[in-house]
């Protein structure tokens, strides 16, 4: 991870979104601000492709999204990323929900949205191509993100939480740019919105 | 007469001899040949005004007196007319044969003998001169230069019909299917053409009268009859990465009895587009064929014909696995082979009634291993091996001069042992089919057609089947029908047993899907069953309703304009899925029928006389697929995609391609030049290919995106032809002469250039 930005994406789309109520509301609207994390660096075991025997394990990438940094596994994370499995914190009780829809249209926790937890059997952001937030093409040999797909998670602090991951690969390559043998994998680039007063809403 | 033209043999080796200097030894004597070189003994010429000249038994002839104009005839040929110095100059004359349908005889449309012109469906047949034109040695060559059709590169090469895959296209050999397809590709690379006399390729579902796998439609090829005392002939064609293929065709006939014996081999060095990586694109390999037809009568009314044929494959190559500095090379072997032996009897008793009894057996089996290359161990073995027996009978009865009924009774057996499918399996299958053809006028002609399927695994089937034609005129017609297809759940849908142990996925086929989940929950090794594999329930076949209809419309005698429209709805396709995910996030898949999917389009044929000696003709198909649950996705906002800044955007419908690996458009352009001073024979064909959709790129698994087009592209080839004298062929050539190659289209190598000839040894008329 070597440098995180902060984005105002949200800043352009609060005022359409609220244009309504502002004129009924005197409380003024405090835009959220959209985080980008980029090349975060959690690469897979190194597996023998032909027998699937673990060549070299490696460790999870601990991730605090309130803290917006790397975190030991002692400390309080949200996500934990190795390849392409994203776990959540569930000794704090670190929940998630997949939902399909476009990052800065989703305003709201939907009602539907079923949290979970990781237990010792399934993760809450399931893992396998098409399940959770990846597809992996077997014709092109790529990870790639599914459009549309947003990741909720609920912080160890309680915070609501909306993720869309952008790229698998380092330097978030447009996809043509992707050579599944020569660009490296295991470069998470997400952005991420917080929000810090506890409510369901973005 | 009965000679042995062993003097060819010597001619062979002195090819280099130009043409003059053969012109001085044989004086000014001329041949009068047909287009497979052989005399036409009944040909006449006229010099001016004069009494025509016949030509003596060998088709040779020297003329006595001069003139300004020369016209050479006979029966069944196109006429030609040569100024007096083109005479002088030429050895011999081709003559062409007449290109009205009276030939074109199609029996695979409706199982009985029936001229092109009376078929109420688009039928088009290639002649063994069509053939011969595109120097092709294997039949994916012969079939990627027609309207409408591709050739896909998907476990061997795929032929892919009115947006269909191979897996819905029936192939036949002299009438009998041919089995043995790999992941539902049926690889035509298998047939070697150098015996072909032509090829049927009947478009739309035909389900009516064969039932599985005539969805998209079929494909007939017929192999070469002799129908000579007895003949032989040999030929050796070369071309491009080291590829050989030597062939022999011989065939006698005494009194009732003929038999013809065909022997191809075909090798090649293959080829790479991906030179950087181990492992070539397409391997190096070796396929023998020998064919062995036996045709006889037995008693007037009675006819016999026994077919055999082996087909022998072996390739090579090598592969690199692991990663990093843990790489091994593994030594690849696989061999294919194929065996078919086909007994029919012919009875007529009496002129309204023919009863024909067909058996008909095949073997397919492939075994691939690989090796390490350090100390030759094995690394994984892979046998698959599959029985079909068909046991047929057809009785065919002339209701009335207008009328015919055909009747058909048939039972198929077919068993299949692989590694990757657990036990022998046994299919037993039973059907019916009727159909009645009917001319109620002298301007209109109807098929109908109705099949009952049985069988053991998928239950049963009704397959109906109705087309008409109307004659507007003599030179116009317009035809339609209507058509139910089906395809049968295949072996590997239904009893795959696989597991990648690299990447820790399964799949079952959905007859094993109920015990292969119990067995991994009982390891422990299911998160979560996403569909009960209980509730699974038989796969059904796949299949589909198709209307087909156009028109044929000749202009002029060589002037001709063909359309056909179609449109196949097909549901119940089957796909794999995921039934249970897996504790180490991987997936059991099991096959399911879930989708529907709309082909339609337009096809075009033209073609038209420009010269005397030049011919042009154009195709041009237009296709449009879908899938249909994919645009109600689409419409209820399910599918996302991301522009270039990388933001999220919903797919509208203007975004979706349709179906991967389809050209929206794609055509060709023929030029035929027949050039009199040398003789020879110029085909040059451009063969378009339109952009189509390769693979996904953005993640949402659809085709919506720029980026996940390959670019069309256009196939250049040339095919030079020369009849000497004897009989003697010649042919030099290339294809893809502009060279575009694009990993998109494995099965293209670029340019390559060939060479060929064919020498008849024996010859003997009666």
């Amino acid at each position: 991870m070597k440098t995180i930005q902060k984005l105002l994406l949200s800043t352009a789309f609060a005022p359409l979104l609220f244009a309504c109520e502002s004129n009924n509301n005197p409380d003024p609207v405090i835009p959220l601000e959209a985080t980008l994390v980029e090349d975060l660096a959690a690469p897979n075991d190194d597996i023998d492709r032909s027998t699937g025997e673990i060549l070299e394990e490696r460790p999870f990438q601990f991730f605090s999204l309130e803290q917006n940094s790397l975190v030991t596994e002692q400390q309080d994370w949200d996500i934990a990323f190795k390849g392409t499995t994203i776990r959540v914190n569930s000794t704090k009780n670190v929940q998630a929900a997949v939902v399909n829809g476009i990052f800065e249209e989703i305003t709201e926790v939907p009602a539907n949205a079923t949290f979970e937890s990781d237990t010792e059997t399934s993760f809450a952001i399931p893992t396998g191509s098409g399940n959770g937030w990846y597809n992996y093409n077997s014709a092109t040999f790529t990870v790639t993100p599914i459009p549309g797909r947003v990741l909720l998670v609920q912080t160890a602090d309680g915070n609501y939480t909306k993720i869309e991951i952008l790229s698998y690969y380092q330097g978030n390559p447009p996809v043509e740019e992707i050579d599944p043998r020569t660009t490296p994998s295991g470069y998470y680039t997400f952005r991420y919105l917080l929000q810090p007063d506890g409510s369901t809403r973005f | 007469m009965f000679r042995f033209n062993l003097i060819k043999l010597i001619l062979l080796l002195s090819f280099t001899i130009s043409a003059e200097a053969l012109a001085a030894i044989q004086g000014d004597e001329k041949m009068i040949l047909d287009q497979q070189g052989k005399p036409i003994p009944f040909a006449l010429v006229k010099v001016d005004q004069q009494k025509p000249m016949p030509v003596d038994q060998s088709g040779q002839i020297q003329t006595t007196v001069s003139g300004d104009q020369v016209i050479i005839f006979a029966m069944g040929y196109e006429t030609i007319k040569l100024s007096w110095e083109e005479w002088v100059a030429l050895d011999e004359i081709i003559l062409e044969e007449k290109t009205e349908n009276l030939d074109q005889v199609v029996v695979s449309a409706t199982r009985t003998e029936r001229s092109v012109e009376d078929l109420p469906m688009p039928v088009t047949v290639l002649n063994s001169q069509k053939i011969q034109e595109t120097g092709g040695m294997r039949l994916s060559e012969i079939l990627r230069e027609q309207t409408g059709l591709q050739i896909a590169s998907d476990h061997g090469a795929g032929l892919q019909m009115q947006g269909l895959d191979s897996d819905y296209i029936l192939i036949l050999l002299d009438g009998e299917p041919l089995i043995g397809r790999t992941a539902g590709t049926f690889d035509l690379d298998r047939i070697s053409v150098s015996n072909i006399e032509r090829i049927e390729i009947l478009r739309g579902p035909s389900s009516a009268i064969y039932g599985s796998e005539a969805m998209a439609g079929v494909v007939n090829i017929i192999t070469k009859n002799n129908k000579e005392q007895s003949q032989a002939t040999v030929a050796l064609r070369h071309r491009s990465f080291n590829s050989w293929n030597p062939s022999l065709e011989a065939g006698i006939t005494q009194k009732n009895w003929s038999s013809d014996i065909f022997i191809d081999h075909f090798r090649t060095d293959g080829f790479d587009l991906t030179p950087e990586t181990v492992g070539q694109t397409q391997n190096p390999y070796q396929a023998t064929t020998g064919q062995l037809k036996i045709r006889g009568k037995i008693s007037p009314k009675l006819d016999l014909s026994l077919f055999g044929r082996g087909y022998l494959e072996n390739s090579t190559g090598q592969l690199q696995i692991g990663r990093d500095e843990n790489t091994e090379l593994l030594d690849l072997s696989n061999n294919r082979e194929d065996f078919n032996f086909n007994p029919t009897l012919r009875f007529k008793p009496h002129e309204n009634w023919l009863f024909t009894l067909r058996g008909m057996s095949s073997w397919f089996t492939t075994q691939s291993s690989s090796r390490y290359q350090s100390d030759g161990l094995l690394f994984d073995q892979q046998d698959f091996s599959q029985f079909y027996h068909r046991t047929e009978f057809q009785t065919d009865y002339q209701i009335r001069p207008n009328q015919l009924l055909t009747l058909g009774l048939g039972q198929l057996v077919e068993t299949v042992e692989a590694t990757r499918y657990e036990d022998k399996n046994r299919f037993d299958a039973g059907y019916l089919f009727l159909q009645h053809q009917w001319d109620p006028g002298q301007k209109i002609n109807i098929v109908s057609g109705l099949r009952a399927d049985l069988h053991s695994q998928y239950g049963k089937r009704l397959s109906p089947k109705i087309s008409g034609q109307y004659r507007i005129s003599d030179k116009f017609s317009w035809q339609a029908s209507i058509g139910a297809g089906f395809k049968a759940p295949d072996f590997r849908q239904l009893l795959l047993n696989f597991n990648n142990a690299a990447s820790g996925y399964y799949v079952f086929g959905a007859n094993l899907a109920e015990e292969g989940i119990a067995r991994l929950e009982e390891q422990g090794l299911v998160a979560q069953i996403l569909f009960a594999p209980e509730n699974l329930g038989q796969l059904q076949a796949e299949t589909s309703w198709a209307l087909n209809s156009g028109f044929r419309w000749q202009i002029q005698e060589k002037t001709s304009l063909q359309l056909n429209a179609f449109r196949n709805t097909i549901d119940n396709l089957i796909e794999a899925a995921p039934i249970a995910q897996l504790v180490t996030g991987q997936n059991a898949f099991s096959y399911f029928n879930i989708r529907s999917v709309v082909t339609q389009g337009i096809e075009l044929d033209a073609s038209f006389q420009l010269a005397p000696k030049v011919s042009l003709s154009a195709g041009y198909a237009f296709l449009d697929t879908r899938d249909q649950e994919v645009l109600e996705g689409i419409d209820s906002g399910e599918f996302f995609k991301r522009n270039s800044q990388n933001q999220t955007q919903r797919v509208v419908r203007s975004d979706y391609g349709g179906l991967f690996n389809r050209s929206r458009h794609s055509g060709n352009f023929k030029i035929n030049y027949q050039e009199n001073l040398t003789g020879t024979n110029w085909a040059l064909r451009a063969i378009y290919r339109g952009k189509f959709g390769f693979a996904d790129r953005n993640g949402n698994l659809i085709l919506d995106d720029k980026g996940e087009y390959a670019d069309g592209w256009v196939s250049l080839n040339l095919t030079v032809s020369k009849t000497l004298g004897k009989g003697i062929f010649i042919e030099a050539g290339g294809t893809n002469l502009l060279n575009t190659a694009t990993p998109a289209q494995p099965n293209n190598p670029g340019r390559v250039l060939f060479v060929g000839m064919k020498v008849p040894l024996i010859h003997a008329n009666n």
